[in-house]
């Protein structure tokens, strides 16, 4: 097995695949199942081949790959003269990942495989002001979508996306404490209760880059290198890729352009609050008591609320002051926005976000914009989509980026050889921690329907 | 009543006023010779007998041939051969209530890929995306028919007592959505009652699991059954063991309608417009082959049915008199 390999003296004439101690080895095992997971190696031949490895080092370290269930040699390939190959495959239910995707209204939960793909979602509207509540109502949701899984695996990560920046803390692989995303959310417990609960990592990340990494990975930007992704709610966020990857910035504080300065005839306000969903259901409402829309005056009267989702129902279905109200969103976002295509040239510009969701006014507003303040090389070959994916689009980011985190070389390289990231020496002492210091029973959330 | 749940995807719902014909769309349909196809989970329970009828009456209307309305039987085999076959056929649209999850998600995207107009009902397999894989989902507020179900069993549930939820073991969105708000209404509302729940894996095990639970838990004061077809067969096993449990579930059929007339067990329905939804399923598809945006999402709000309101809420889903059974079960009519 590979970890003799240090003391080995066969085969130590070439190149990488000679390890000479423990270290290197492990280096070389994380190497070997990173090559089969991203599906750049599928046999022993391309192992050795893009690895540069032995053929006696790429056995070993299968060997011990297989035998910790995280690779499998049962399949075969397509011969291509002679006998068929063995096709190295990841095992990519060998675990699972719970994914969370918090927002101001609503919550949503999934479980995914360890390849990112979404197996099962559930979303419901939720007040995120209510912090116990919240943190109880994701608890339930993740134990019973857990309680649904056909394969029964273990839970090795959960992956958040909330709705405000979180700043990276490049020196932990995973969260001890929750960070201060929204105002007075660093005391809420929700990091803590959810690793403490579940016993596994978990990783935290802005919704803007969540559905940025999401709609790259699953929706309109697969295949592409470049895309901006705006999202308008309450507040106005962009996302970036670039050449095939995320734009994190210096701390993770990227794309908070709703803080912009922007002008509306004789009136000047930041972009969040002259283009969403704030302004749309206050010039809603008002629109609503001066009987400048029968509709949703009608509405008004109903409910006793009218909301922004309502406003731009009304605006899809012809009522000319919602109309108005939606394409000023529209206007004001495509400006803003244009000054970002015009710098870096994307290749795709995805309008996301419940707003955006609801109708066609505000992405028409938001194209004319856009091309029309954009230079012409910019817009030649550009596409302005409106995303599909709704808030899949986070759940799915949020598993990509607890992918990325459970098999980061420095990460994987210290839990590997046991087995699962659950095992890992930093999050064995992180998880003792708060069991020392936080009661198990703060938080608990009741227990789940059933028998 | 409002839209409470989220769609598949956590999109808002769009009402079904959203999708609405214009003499001049009905014209324009009309001259396209449209062909559409049905293909359903089962055309037994009488919500889709109703659905099927609302589509068809719509699509009559604007002009369009329903070339078939297959019966799946629940059967995820059966739906994935139905529609290659009607794949080969060449309709302009599809319109389908996938019974499974993943096992029947690629036979749908073979259809939609095929350039066929995919109009879902109630349930949206995993990784297909509306605009892309589907046109719309059209379904009804299936989170509110949970909540709905969970307030009227409440009312008569002791203090301190246990509720049993009945789910389908599959994965399917509508009655997922239906367990998760039932527990849920349970938790806020009702924080003395503890929920334990089991799933059957066909109809006709409905009843089985349900005394199975109770044998488990003899605690239990009251049942959530997910549909009506199954509530029927927990009726019948609850009766054969002589308990009298009150019982709510979702969908005002035949069966359980009269059995809540008549007060016998059943004690509160959160009902479907299964007519009104096939409406607005066949406005969704004309709109989409008319080349018009749809929304992602249609759901339809769902009706609170209790002994008191059973009459015009009956007349409201199957647009008919209630029958005879039902009058005299209220003590409307006296003569038999």
């Amino acid at each position: 097995m590979f970890v003799k390999m240090g003391s080995s003296n066969a085969n130590q004439s070439k190149g990488k695949g000679r390890p000479r101690s423990t270290e290197t080895a492990v280096a070389s095992l994380v190497d070997v199942l990173n090559l089969v997971r991203t599906g750049h190696a599928t046999t022993r031949q391309e192992l050795e081949r893009v690895g540069e490895y032995g053929r006696a080092i790429v056995a070993d370290r299968l060997t011990t790959l297989k035998d910790l269930g995280l690779v499998d040699e049962s399949a075969t390939g397509t011969a291509t003269g002679g006998r068929a190959p063995r096709l190295v495959q990841f095992n990519k239910d060998i675990a699972r990942l719970a994914v969370v995707n918090l927002e101001q209204s609503a919550v949503g939960v999934g479980i995914s495989d360890l390849s990112g793909k979404i197996l099962a979602e559930h979303h419901e509207m939720i007040d995120i002001t209510d912090q116990n509540m919240t943190v109880d109502r994701i608890c339930a949701l993740i134990k019973w979508m857990l309680s649904r899984q056909t394969i029964s695996a273990d839970l090795w990560g959960i992956s958040i996306s909330v709705p405000g920046p979180v700043l990276a803390i490049a020196e932990n692989p995973f969260l001890s404490k929750t960070p201060d995303f929204l105002p007075n959310w660093d005391n809420s417990g929700l990091v803590e209760t959810l690793t403490q609960k579940f016993q596994a990592p978990v990783w935290m990340r802005s919704n803007v880059e969540t559905m940025t990494m999401g709609e790259f990975h699953g929706g309109a930007g697969v295949g592409l290198q470049s895309m901006l992704f705006i999202k308008v709610g309450q507040r106005i966020g962009a996302g970036l890729v670039n050449d095939g990857h995320l734009f994190h910035g210096s701390s993770g504080a990227v794309g908070l352009i709703g803080q912009l300065p922007v002008n509306y005839g004789d009136v000047t306000g930041t972009l969040d609050a002259m283009a969403g969903s704030g302004m749309i259901k206050a010039k809603g409402a008002a629109a609503a008591a001066s009987d400048a829309s029968p509709q949703l005056a009608d509405i008004l009267a109903r409910a006793g609320d009218v909301n922004a989702i309502d406003v731009c129902q009304a605006a899809q279905m012809g009522d000319t002051a919602s109309t108005e109200i939606v394409v000023q969103s529209g206007r004001l976002v495509g400006g803003v926005v244009a000054t970002l295509a015009n710098m870096l040239n994307p290749q795709l510009i995805v309008l996301a976000g419940s707003i955006a969701q609801s109708n066609d006014i505000l992405l028409a507003s938001f194209r004319e914009a856009v091309y029309g303040a954009s230079h012409p090389l910019v817009t030649r070959d550009l596409r302005i989509l409106r995303s599909q994916m709704s808030s899949s689009a986070a759940l799915l980011g949020a598993a990509n980026i607890a992918i990325e985190a459970l098999f980061d070389p420095t990460f994987l390289k210290d839990w590997i050889i046991r087995g699962a990231p659950t095992e890992h020496p930093g999050f064995v002492q992180s998880l003792a921690f708060l069991d020392a210091n936080l009661p198990t029973s703060a938080n608990e959330p009741p227990p789940p329907p059933e028998i | 009543m409002a839209i409470v749940g989220l769609g598949p995807h956590g999109e808002r719902a769009s009402p079904p006023e959203r999708v609405t014909l214009l003499p001049q769309d009905i014209e324009s349909a009309r001259s396209k010779k449209l062909r559409i196809a049905i293909v359903m989970h089962t055309l037994e329970s009488d919500w889709s007998k109703h659905l099927v009828q609302g589509i068809v009456g719509v699509l009559g209307e604007c002009g369009a041939i329903v070339i078939d309305v297959v019966d799946c039987h629940f059967s995820p085999e059966q739906q994935i051969d139905a529609l290659n076959r009607l794949r080969s056929e060449n309709p302009d649209a599809i319109i389908s209530l996938p019974v499974d999850n993943a096992t029947v998600a690629d036979a749908h995207i073979a259809a939609s890929r095929a350039g066929i107009k995919l109009i879902l009902i109630d349930n949206a397999p995993i990784g297909m995306l509306p605009g892309k894989d589907y046109v719309s989902l059209v379904s009804a507020d299936n989170y509110g028919l949970g909540k709905i179900a969970a307030e009227l069993l409440s009312s008569h549930l002791p203090p301190d007592s246990t509720a049993a939820v009945l789910g389908y073991d599959a994965d399917f969105f509508a009655s997922n959505e239906r367990e998760i708000a039932f527990s849920q209404w349970m938790e806020i509302n009702r924080p003395d009652v503890t929920v334990k729940s089991t799933r059957f894996t066909a109809i006709e095990n409905a009843g089985e699991e349900a005394v199975r639970l109770i044998d488990c838990d003899p605690e239990i004061a009251g049942i959530f059954v997910v549909w009506d077809t199954p509530c029927v067969d927990v009726l019948r096993a609850v009766s054969e063991r002589n308990l009298e449990l009150p019982i709510s579930t979702v969908d005002l059929g035949a069966e359980v309608t009269g059995n809540l007339a008549e007060d016998r067990g059943v004690v509160g329905i959160a009902a479907q417009r299964p007519f009104q939804q096939g409406e607005a399923i066949a406005r969704t598809v004309i709109t989409s082959l008319l080349n018009r945006p749809c929304p992602d999402w249609v759901a339809l709000p769902g009706l609170q049915v209790s002994r008191s309101n059973v009459i015009e809420s009956y007349q409201l889903v199957w647009r008919k008199p209630a029958p005879r059974d039902i009058l005299l079960g209220l003590e409307i009519l006296t003569s038999t």
